[in-house]
């Protein structure tokens, strides 16, 4: 006791903290600042906030430097030593566990019935894709591995679930770029796809009024996730996490006989698993894997592929336009990229401005839950390939 | 061009077609689930409306009629609850409410 001093231990104490430890590593002081950014997107700008703030907060943990929070399990001399906590939450992005259901939480939300009313929806829903693939070529030309191409095209579903299970089976260093990537245009959609409506549309066409929806039986609706699960999970195998959970969280939906479940799956189970996915996802961005040329080239392919697949499905639409011989609006057609309803939503304002009297929004919704289809189905067959 | 191949053409070529296939099939199938349930669901409906004993349909399966405002039909929705959403579609639209023709009016 006689050797305490007062100095010296303070002294320790700023030695061993994280303020000392920036010093030798300036790039997390970086990651803290990217993460206030991201904190003023989410929180002052209201973009994706429920995606974004936990996003945000994980990499501020995990940028903190000696928390250990990102810690394996090891053993040393014998004695096993105990993960970090961010490390823990984050298996449930490697095990695909969260997106899943996060899927099982958007299929007990989202009606099928536009769909099953008008099934020529679901073609619009497949050619909406084309940014997957077109980024995924782009991305190859940039000099990415095939893999990672693979995982950064599938931005291009705008779906983030989809995009964080794909990035994290193939492309796990750059999960994080990919995640804030998908994330951030989803809520840019409103400004991404009016300009390239008005660009490829014409007036006559986005004036289309739409037939009314013939009504959907409720046996229909129980039937068709059965169904869904049945054909595309046994064609694609790959896509059974994420068809397999949102065709369950459907069926809760419309069976009937359920009703707290379905109400457990798109409240509080979908609130708790963002929590957790956002945490994973923000924790993998760590500064020698984030501060990278890369993360730049991919914010830019993510940009490219919504753009692209805005494109396919309003030039589809215009194909659908044609010929139904002018009865169906090719604005539906951009709603094909997932986005769930925020894509529909802007269908439905491009159309009103159009024609005042035009209300797409439930037509818009058919090509909009297709997508989400599309987007499963187009990165199942990305795992699939590169999936090894 | 990077790790551009003629192969990644091809790989992007077979994606976008797989998709395509995919949903192709699921378009035609939803149809066929449509008719198949509904003709399932026809004579089991004949069948509750047929027998003698009991010559009126169940009202709970039918949607009620709760009025008629003006020559609006009133499906399941009262009157004030319409009038709000009249007034709401000729707001959003910008077209008064007198040049707005509603036929009907039903809750979903």
């Amino acid at each position: 006791m006689s050797d305490f001093s007062f100095i010296g231990t303070l002294q320790k104490i700023l030695m061993e903290s994280g303020f000392a430890a920036f010093a030798e590593d300036p790039r997390s002081l970086i990651m803290i600042i990217v993460a206030c950014v991201l904190f003023y997107m989410g929180i002052g700008k209201k973009f994706e906030p429920l995606l974004l703030v936990p996003i945000a907060f994980g990499i501020l943990l995990s940028n903190f430097p000696l928390t250990g929070m990102l810690n394996e399990p090891a053993v040393i001399d014998g004695v096993t030593k105990s993960p970090g906590f961010l490390w823990v939450i984050y298996q449930g992005v490697q095990h695909a566990i969260y997106p899943s259901i996060i899927f099982l939480g958007i299929g007990a939300m989202t009606d099928f019935g536009p769909l099953i009313a008008r099934p020529s929806s679901l073609l619009l829903g497949a050619a909406a894709q084309l940014g997957i693939f077109t980024a995924f070529l782009l991305a190859l030309a940039l000099g990415f591995e095939p893999a990672v191409a693979a995982a950064i095209g599938v931005i291009g579903g705008a779906d983030g679930p989809t995009a964080i299970l794909t990035a994290s089976k193939l492309a796990e260093d750059y999960l994080p770029a990919i995640a804030i990537a998908a994330y951030s245009y989803m809520a840019l959609i409103p400004l991404i796809q009016p300009p390239l409506m008005r660009l490829l549309t014409t007036q006559k066409e986005r004036e289309v009024k739409m037939e009314q929806l013939r009504v959907v039986t409720k046996t229909e609706k129980i039937v068709f996730p059965i169904a869904v699960a049945i054909f595309v999970i046994l064609l694609l195998p790959d896509t059974a996490p994420l068809i397999g959970m949102l065709m369950l969280g459907n069926l809760f939906r419309e069976c009937g006989v359920v009703d707290r479940l379905s109400d457990t799956a798109q409240n509080a189970l979908i609130n708790i698993v963002t929590i957790f996915l956002g945490l994973s996802v923000g924790c993998k961005a760590v500064a020698e894997n984030f501060l990278t040329l890369e993360t730049i080239k991919i914010i830019i392919l993510g940009l490219l592929a919504f753009m692209f697949s805005t494109a396919g499905g309003l030039i589809f639409g215009k194909i659908m336009y044609k010929l139904s011989g002018g009865k169906i609006n090719p604005l539906i057609g951009s709603a094909g990229v997932s986005a769930v309803p925020m894509a529909a939503r802007v269908s439905q304002v491009e159309g009103q401005k159009a024609n005042p009297a035009n209300f797409l929004l439930m037509h818009a919704m058919g090509p909009n839950v297709a997508g989400v289809i599309g987007s499963a189905v187009a990165a199942g067959f990305m795992i699939k390939v590169f999936g090894g | 061009m990077g790790n551009l191949t003629a192969s990644s053409f091809l790989v992007a070529l077979s994606g976008m077609v797989i998709v395509f296939i995919m949903l192709i099939v699921l378009c035609l199938i939803i149809p066929i689930i449509s008719k198949v349930v509904l003709a399932v669901q026809k004579p089991q409906i004949n069948n509750r409306v047929a027998p003698t004993t009991r010559p009126k349909a169940e009202p709970a399966a039918q949607p009620s009629i709760i009025g008629v405002a003006g020559e609006v039909a009133l499906i399941d929705v009262d009157e004030k609850t319409a009038a709000c959403i009249m007034a709401i579609v000729s707001h959003e639209t910008g077209i008064p409410l007198s040049e707005l023709i509603f036929k009907s009016i039903k809750a979903i």
